[in-house]
């Protein structure tokens, strides 16, 4: 793939996202969804660093990465399936929307409890490395992460270990209503400092300058099998969640559309680069939007998953506690 | 068919040994286990056998050798965390109980958690507030989790030897007072105990023990001293525990002491008492009593008033032997 493809490809995925993310936030309020974490204003620092990843690296993201996962493959019939946990669900209706998970494509399965997929994104690269071979992980989380214990042991076992792990903050600068200033009185990629790692702190909106500092970092996780800390800065230009009403405790810094929108930013330099003409931007996101728009409809009719699955896949094979008690319901 | 007389920390050795010998996907990590062989020694000699990257000397964290163990297993590998005593495992809790638990079912049987996580448990070493306690209760209460704990060195070995075979997360408790206490002919070849069968033990007609780890040698002692007519059930496996060994013998005597360190309210006894309870109250001729650790801290000097024992057992057996 040439730089061009590579960069409308990326393009796509944020135009998907986007759609998806609107889409879904809309219905929630039509009261055909029940919740969603909406991932508006982090499609370009998290597709900038999807561009740099092999297929074979293994992400332990956190629940705000539906551009990610779009953009690596995942289908957004898959994510829609899981926000409406339909009987096509993988994880067959079990999380809230939004904890997606799909082994195919080398995404975990995501925790509510957050930063807690660090410690095992260290096991999955002490295996890597273990068993030799080039792959790396890469975790995802946000600002609010980085105060807890779990951000603590992962980022000195990473360390002490030499780990081929990327630390992929997205600084979004709010962790529900509190402000990443109230959160840490350091910025977050000098922490890596006192890990003995390397970190770095990139312009998280900037889907370019986020695949250019991705791919060196990624290069060099691969090829020393060493730990890296990314914070890419952003905004949470949406809610926390749709729970969540942000009026209450913040002005918006950056709106949905406007010019420091990671999506304008993008759609400038696509057309500075002639990687895409402004018609064919128009034409990519009116795309999205059917194309979103048709996927909904469709998934929104497949029914619940049947009530059996409930009693599955607590363990490998049921005990006799477990049978009695779905007997006594079902 | 040869045999060694062992003590459980020399059956759970030789048990690892045995299978890193024959799969090189299993890992052992945590605080101390490599070069010192582990605060009890139960890793003795394995790092110097098999390298420090398979008997692998962590930093002091918890959750993070439970963490990274659970991506260990996401990626193919069969970890072996140890956490030096149980009482220290309470920052692991949330990976424990949020990540390993509930992987499976959360990701719809598409990731599962091969671990055998290995922690002494329980007092008898004087080891007061942070080196004594029995937390059985907290693991069985979280569905996805497999709880054993085995009493004496040949269980040990079977017990340890199913456990490496799950494809689920196990919690395996020692009792660390058993350590080295007791000895048992062990087999040195393969062998594996089921997980969710108790062994009978002592075998009688007039009352039910039910017991399990650290207690179980001081209820046999007991019964076999004063000439009690009793079944004595080990259950081997906590969590899930073996409902049918338990109503049979019920069934047969009618009455009922169990017996286990862990603090009464809310352990599980409670659970088992409400168990029979429920399925075999025809049967009952006497209350169901429970001799257990008081709700109280684990006290550093007076932990024999802590620990059930004979004499708290027998004071148990004359009030069931009331009832007629």
């Amino acid at each position: 793939m040439d730089e061009k493809e590579m960069f409308v490809k990326a393009y796509k995925a944020m135009a998907l996202s986007r759609a998806l993310d609107r889409k879904i936030v809309m219905a929630q309020r039509q009261g055909r969804v029940g919740f969603y974490t909406p991932t508006i204003g982090q499609e370009a620092l998290q597709i900038g660093l999807s561009m740099a990843l092999e297929k074979e690296d293994i992400v332990y993201q956190y629940y705000r990465d539906v551009p990610f996962m779009l953009h690596r493959g995942v289908p957004p019939e898959t994510i829609i399936d899981q926000i409406m946990g339909n009987s096509s669900d993988i994880e067959k209706g079990r999380q809230m929307p939004s904890h997606f998970s799909s082994k195919k494509h080398n995404f975990m399965s995501i925790q509510s409890p957050v930063a807690t997929n660090l410690p095992p994104a260290t096991g999955a690269a002490y295996a890597i490395k273990y068993r030799k071979k080039n792959d790396i992980v890469v975790t995802t989380f946000g600002d609010g992460s980085t105060s807890t214990p779990d951000f603590h042991a992962a980022m000195n076992l990473a360390a002490v270990f030499d780990l081929p792990v990327v630390f992929l903050c997205e600084n979004n600068k709010w962790a529900i209503s509190l402000p990443v200033e109230k959160q840490t009185k350091v910025e977050i990629w000098k922490k890596a400092d006192a890990y003995g790692m390397r970190g770095l702190k990139v312009d998280g909106n900037d889907l370019f300058t986020m695949y250019e500092t991705s791919k060196k970092e990624v290069e060099r996780v691969r090829k020393e099998k060493k730990p890296v800390l990314i914070e890419a800065v952003s905004y949470r230009i949406g809610p926390h969640s749709t729970s969540d009403d942000p009026n209450k405790y913040r002005t918006a810094e950056i709106t949905d559309g406007s010019e420091k929108d990671p999506i304008t930013i993008a759609e400038k330099k696509m057309i500075e680069h002639n990687y895409l003409t402004a018609e064919e931007i128009e034409k990519i996101k009116s795309d999205a939007k059917e194309n979103i728009e048709k996927i909904f409809e469709e998934r929104e009719k497949l029914p619940p998953p049947s009530p059996d699955t409930m009693f599955t896949d607590i363990y490998e094979k049921n005990n006799w506690i477990i049978d009695e008690e779905k007997e006594e319901i079902l | 068919m040869s045999s060694k007389q062992l003590n459980m920390v020399q059956a759970i050795n030789s048990t690892l040994d045995m299978h890193m010998k024959e799969d090189d996907s299993i890992i052992l990590l945590g605080e101390d286990i490599g070069k010192d062989g582990g605060v009890f020694r139960v890793t003795e000699g394995l790092q110097a056998k098999y390298g420090s990257d398979r008997v692998i000397d962590t930093p002091l964290v918890e959750l993070g050798i439970v963490g990274m163990a659970i991506g260990m297993a996401l990626s193919g590998l069969k970890p072996v965390p140890e956490i030096q005593f149980q009482d220290f495992i309470f920052t692991a809790f949330d990976q424990i109980v949020n990540q390993a638990a509930k992987m499976r079912y959360r990701s719809g049987g598409e990731y599962n958690v091969p671990m055998v996580l290995r922690t002494p448990y329980g007092g008898g070493i004087r080891g007061g507030l942070y080196h004594s306690q029995s937390g059985e209760a907290y693991f069985a209460h979280t569905a996805g989790l497999t709880v054993l704990s085995p009493s004496n060195p040949y269980d040990a070995k079977g017990l340890l030897t199913s456990a490496m075979k799950s494809k689920d997360p196990i919690i395996f408790l020692e009792p660390k007072r058993l350590y080295r206490s007791i000895k048992s002919d062990v087999p040195d070849e393969k062998y594996s105990i089921p997980i969710g069968k108790a062994a009978l033990v002592h075998e009688g007609s007039k009352m039910t023990f039910v017991t399990y780890g650290s207690m179980v040698p001081t209820v046999v002692n007991t019964v076999t001293k004063h000439s009690i007519d009793a079944d004595v059930i080990d259950l081997r496996t906590i969590m899930p525990y073996d409902g049918e060994t338990i109503l049979n013998s019920v069934k047969k005597t009618g009455k009922v002491i169990i017996v286990h360190e862990a603090p009464r309210t809310l352990g599980m006894g409670a659970e088992i008492s409400a168990f029979i309870g429920e399925r075999a109250v025809d049967y009952l001729m006497a209350p169901i009593l429970r001799v257990c650790g008081p709700d109280i801290p684990f006290p550093y000097k007076l932990e024999e008033y802590y620990m059930p024992n004979e004499g708290r057992i027998l004071k148990a057996i004359n009030r069931v032997q009331e009832f007629r």
